[in-house]
């Protein structure tokens, strides 16, 4: 595969979309280019991650290791990545990673990966974007599969213990500053633009047992816990599959807001809980804005994109385990 | 060893009891006979080492003692547990290593003890966990802390049976919720069957939350359980009012992540190529409940959804285990 045709490829790979070509070329130049035979394995589960791999052709297979073997999870083809979240929050891998068919793939180590989302420029700005969007297709994506698992994935019932929605929430002062900036969330932001990010909205409280958000209806506000726990769980009539906490600096909500489709899950308040809420406006100009205030609150969701996909393999896990 | 004896109880000592935090570490065992080594030295993060280097407790050590009470079947007495307790350094303490090579129990809970960095705390061997008052055939380990429990320590006192009452000698909330437990179980000092034992768990925990709340104690309290009869073991993976801190706190960063809690359900734990693993069993015959799993790798482990109790229970056919969502 020549320079030319590696540059071509990573044009064509969705992440990558809209990349200038001088920074394809210069990404050609760090990637290194490996033939993976069927069977193979590229890493295992809980190895520490040192690259990610865009996937030329042939087939990769993600698998979660169970007491006494492994379950496959997915398949990604040509122009997929995989590996990505372990470089992101810089712990080990999700998933087991083998050839489904001999591949052809290119890999990327951790360093140049980091650099190209540590930039300020706009093509970094843009890379987050569309990871956001592709981590969203991921997460609907592996919440689908458990979903059918309750034996109906397509439709079902709003949650019936559901108490009434967060129709009027009580708004409130902003927390204390002091407690904010101890938040391992917003620990390595710059305070003015972290100050700039948590004055973007108002803040609410509810009390527990609190549906905030409908899996079958669209969000129309991004939330970001402050204090308390909403817990996101998919609801099939009496069966539920819990999915995990937002808890202290965790968002949720912004699925919606980036593809224009349902809320992924229902979102129940587990606690009282004080939230940020950014309506759709505000949330839309700050998600495709390329300022210093932009750079926190897509971190924000970035971080909690690649702690919601970890947290939705525990019940995928716990699925794969009982079979 | 520091003696209690002549120090003054602080954790009821007023205001400053609101910032006496414990943050520990746990470990269930139940199943086949396994030498303990297996579990509290040789896995690469043994209980032992997430002593003085928890992988998920970033600002934490555990530094404060160590505890465990194991039952073994072909021993003398085989319904009564073995008790061991130092508050020196377990991964110091040859005895502990020695004794770890010879005894493989069937069923085990061990605690390394963590208490926040104050001359205020007491480091103490009545303060040990696992909690086993004499007569009884519960025990218990916490991992967690009740913020304020000064405040509402005497108001336990009518949940509590006298008897048992007059038995605490620690200072620490986990004796009385170990106490509170026993209080809701029909008889304190027999063996009771693990469906009792988990509702005389959230039984407890549903005293707490009321007794709480007429004090005005709203900020998060992580109660990590294990109990066990030896056969049984119940845990949970709970808190109360998660995510609320008094201003200034000192364990906010600590608390902020939800307390965790781990299980491997399988065969046997064994080592294979120099890696530690659950191998495949049906039905289960081995089960590791624990804070951290014993090993950085992760894919023999399961974490334990938030607001959990597991319930594990050692049978002729193999181990019998729920996990149910805790809502006290």
């Amino acid at each position: 595969m020549s320079d030319s045709e590696t540059v071509d490829f990573l044009a064509t790979v969705p992440l990558l979309e809209g990349r200038e070509e001088a920074d394809l070329v210069d990404l050609a130049r760090v990637m290194r280019r490996r033939t993976v035979r069927e069977g193979e394995m590229l890493w295992r589960q809980g190895e520490e991650a040192r690259e990610m791999v865009f996937i030329v052709d042939g087939g990769l297979s993600a698998s979660l290791h169970v007491a006494g073997g492994e379950v496959e999870i997915g398949r990604a083809g040509r122009g997929e990545t995989v590996g990505e979240i372990a470089l992101l929050d810089g712990r080990e891998h999700t998933m087991s990673v083998c050839a489904a068919e001999t591949a052809t793939v290119l890999a990327l180590g951790r360093p140049y990966f980091t650099a190209l989302l540590a930039r300020r420029d706009t093509s970094s700005f843009r890379l987050k974007r569309r990871l956001a969007s592709l981590f969203t297709a991921h997460l609907r994506n592996q919440l689908s599969h458990l979903a059918a698992s309750l034996g109906d994935g397509t439709a079902g019932p709003p949650a019936e213990d559901a108490a009434v929605a967060l129709s009027d929430p009580e708004y409130c002062d902003p927390p204390d500053s002091k407690y904010l900036r101890r938040m391992a969330t917003f620990h390595d932001f710059d305070p003015v633009a972290l100050w700039g990010f948590l004055t973007s909205g108002s803040y609410a409280q509810c009390g527990p047992r609190r549906t905030l958000l409908d899996e079958w209806a669209p969000s129309t506000a991004y939330y970001v816990t402050i204090n308390g726990a909403v817990e996101k769980v998919l609801v099939r009539g009496n069966r539920r599959i819990r999915l995990g906490l937002a808890g202290p600096g965790r968002a949720f909500g912004y699925e919606s807001l980036i593809d224009g489709r349902p809320s992924p899950f229902t979102a129940i308040t587990r606690e009282r809980v004080l939230l940020l809420v950014l309506a759709r406006d505000p949330f839309e100009q700050l998600f495709n804005r390329d300022d210093a205030i932009s750079h926190v609150f897509l971190d924000v969701i970035q971080r909690d994109m690649v702690a919601t996909l970890r947290q939705t393999l525990r019940p995928h896990a716990r699925l794969a385990a009982s079979l | 060893m520091l003696a209690r004896r002549g120090r003054p109880a602080v954790e009821s000592a007023g205001t400053t009891a609101s910032t006496i935090g414990a943050m520990c570490r746990i470990l269930a065992y139940l199943g086949e006979p396994l030498p303990l080594r297996n579990l509290l030295f040789d896995p690469d993060n043994s209980l032992v080492r997430q002593s003085y280097s928890p992988r998920m407790m970033n600002t934490f050590l555990n530094l404060a003692g160590f505890g465990m009470q194991a039952w073994d079947p072909t021993s003398l007495r085989p319904e009564d547990p073995f008790t061991y307790r130092a508050t020196t350094l377990p991964s110091f303490d040859h005895n502990l290593r020695s004794l770890s090579s010879k005894l493989a129990p069937t069923c085990l809970v061990a605690h390394v003890r963590g208490v926040t960095y104050s001359d205020e705390a007491v480091v103490a061997e009545t303060n040990l966990h696992p909690f086993q008052f004499l007569g009884t055939r519960v025990v218990l380990a916490h991992n967690g802390h009740l913020r304020q429990f000064a405040r509402m320590r005497y108001s336990l006192v009518e949940h509590v049976l006298p008897e048992l009452a007059q038995r605490i000698e620690g200072t620490t909330d986990s004796e009385w919720i170990y106490a509170l437990i026993l209080s809701q179980l029909d008889d304190p000092y027999g063996r009771p069957e693990t469906r009792e034992l988990a509702d005389a768990t959230a039984a407890a925990l549903r005293i707490l939350r009321a007794v709480r709340a007429a004090h005005g104690i709203d900020t998060s309290s992580p109660v990590n359980l294990c109990v066990s009869t030896g056969r049984a073991a119940v845990a949970t993976r709970f808190s109360f009012d998660y995510g609320w801190y008094p201003p200034e706190d000192e364990m906010l960063e600590t608390d902020l992540p939800f307390v965790s809690l781990w299980y491997a359900i399988g065969g046997e734990y064994t080592q294979r190529d120099g890696d530690w693993r659950m191998t495949a069993g049906d039905p289960p015959r081995t089960v590791i409940i624990a804070s951290e799993p014993l090993t950085t790798d992760q894919s023999s482990w399961l974490e334990v959804p938030e607001y959990s109790m597991l319930t594990a229970e050692l049978t002729p056919a193999g181990i019998e285990f729920e996990t149910r969502d805790l809502d006290v």
